[in-house]
């Protein structure tokens, strides 16, 4: 893939999947992204056991990988003196500050933006935080559990009234991973800027603005109506006005989504696809108004035909279909989705077991001019200490003092 | 030795770059590491055998030696005979 970061250099401050996600965003573009860690615990996330039941191995740890391949990592203490002197020294090399850490942990260990402005001004100092940097929890933590999802009401309206209780959020890192995203446009936005004005600027993400950008369009619903909207129950069939809106249950219980909002010039061929193309020539089908007029007997006829054959049948089936429809598909399906697999959505990085044993992982959803992703997987804890700092010309005498010091590992 | 030598097997692919180090002998595979490559390499003895990691640190018990390893191989690393250690991250603990 063109590397349109190449020859920026993020210095990354950052643990867990959020922020993390930011920095391998850029690496997947082509930055340089070195990787602060604790010189002895490292990065809390390489501590995680198991996910969603399922135990993961600490050398083929994707959910270590997702969110830090391509990177290099350099071992800092930096509630030391001494590793503060390290950092700015990567800092006065470096493009992008790049950080997660609380307010009050920036100003005790001194990485807050002036400290690192004072050493380098032309930095871009980027925060991601659970809330935000204003109001009055700037100073709490969060993860995409409480602020992008269960806070922020998406929960809420995810999960159909009728059920005793909302949604977990179900997919790992879920929220950290958009937040990520956006965090990494973020930056991209800025470095424009300072291209064009020679200005440096700080760019705030909350896992909490995340949420809310994602939801704007019902929130901004909800503000100008002041109806509040849930998901509806799973069921077979159209929605109450437009027959083609819904999820349809297969044979062998798979499911069909349909989603074409504007259904003229589909409705033959719709009608036609499903096996119903008498349904075609029923005078209550006639048009678009017709159809949302009659739309509980179409839907009755769609939820009937769909029950005739298997979710494979359906799958394979509808491909020629003009309309907007989908397979209800798993993970599972997904990677033996061809046109997923056409557009390098998989990408493969060496284990860190020495196994030979390639991992997978999903590349970012920016492709410039149309190639696959190359990268390394995630470094181990300090994996790059001295050759980071070898690289930026500090002696050996010098990194010897740090490690004697426990400074740096 | 100088810390930062890079010092390479005689009994497989491993590399490492030497972090830390007193006196003794650096072995890969049971056989003594040299600037050098040898031409004909050997292979790893039967107790030097367990294989290095690429990016793993490797330390002795009284943390007088540290190896980076910076190309990995079959052979497993150790000095004067003693096996050396993987000096792991200890993250804190963390389950969803």
């Amino acid at each position: 893939m063109t590397q349109v970061m190449k020859g920026v250099r993020v210095l990354e401050v950052a643990q867990f999947t959020y922020v993390p996600a930011a920095g391998a965003i850029l690496a997947d573009w082509g930055a340089d992204v070195i990787k602060i860690e604790h010189p002895v615990r490292g990065d809390t996330q390489r501590g995680f056991l198991n996910m969603g039941g399922v135990t993961l191995d600490p050398l083929r740890h994707t959910l270590f990988e997702h969110p830090n391949r391509g990177k290099r990592s350099v071992g800092i203490d930096l509630s030391t003196p001494e590793g503060q002197e390290v950092l700015y020294e990567l800092a006065k090399t470096a493009d992008v500050f790049l950080t997660n850490y609380l307010p009050q942990v920036r100003q005790k260990n001194r990485f807050d933006v002036e400290h690192i402005r004072a050493v380098n001004p032309d930095i871009i100092y980027a925060r991601g935080s659970a809330l935000g940097d204003k109001g009055p929890e700037r100073l709490v933590g969060g993860f995409d559990g409480t602020c992008f999802w269960s806070r922020s009401g998406v929960a809420y309206a995810m999960t159909p009234e009728a059920l005793p209780g909302p949604l977990m959020q179900g997919i790992p890192a879920f929220g950290d991973s958009i937040g990520g995203m956006f965090i990494a446009g973020g930056i991209s936005g800025a470095l424009l800027h300072r291209e064009r004005t020679g200005e440096a600027t700080e760019v705030d993400v909350s896992l909490l603005s995340a949420a809310w950008w994602a939801s704007g369009a019902l929130i901004s619903q909800v503000m100008e109506t002041d109806i509040q909207t849930r998901n509806p129950m799973p069921t077979s069939g159209g929605s109450l006005r437009n027959p083609f809106m819904g999820n349809f249950r297969t044979s062998d219980g798979g499911t069909i989504n349909l989603c074409m909002v504007s259904p003229t010039g589909l409705i033959r061929d719709t009608f036609e696809h499903v096996g119903v193309p008498e349904a075609a020539d029923d005078p209550r089908f006639k048009d678009v108004l017709s159809l949302i007029e009659n739309a509980g007997a179409a839907s009755d006829i769609l939820v009937k035909a769909f029950a005739q054959k298997p979710f494979a049948y359906w799958r394979a089936h509808l491909k020629t279909m003009k309309g907007q429809w989908a397979p209800v598909q798993s993970f599972s399906d997904l990677l033996t989705d061809e046109q997923a697999l056409a557009n390098d959505m998989i990408i493969e990085v060496e284990g860190g077991d020495g196994s030979g044993k390639p991992l997978r992982l999903v590349r970012g959803p920016v492709q410039f001019d149309g190639k696959p992703l190359e990268t390394t997987r995630a470094p181990q804890a300090s994996e790059h200490t001295e050759t980071v700092l070898m690289e930026m010309g500090i002696e050996w005498d010098k990194i010897e003092q740090w490690k004697a010091s426990g400074a740096i590992a | 030795m100088k810390p930062g030598t890079k010092l390479k097997s005689a009994a497989c692919d491993t590399e490492v770059m030497v972090i830390r180090c007193g006196d003794g002998s650096i072995e890969c595979g049971g056989a003594a590491m040299g600037e050098a490559k040898p031409e004909a390499v050997g292979t790893p003895s039967a107790d030097f055998a367990a294989g290095t990691l690429m990016g793993k640190r490797y330390v002795d018990a009284a943390g007088t030696f540290e190896l980076l390893c910076v190309k990995p191989g079959k052979g497993s690393l150790s000095v004067d005979g003693v096996a050396l250690q993987v000096k792991d991250a200890k993250p804190l603990p963390a389950s969803d």
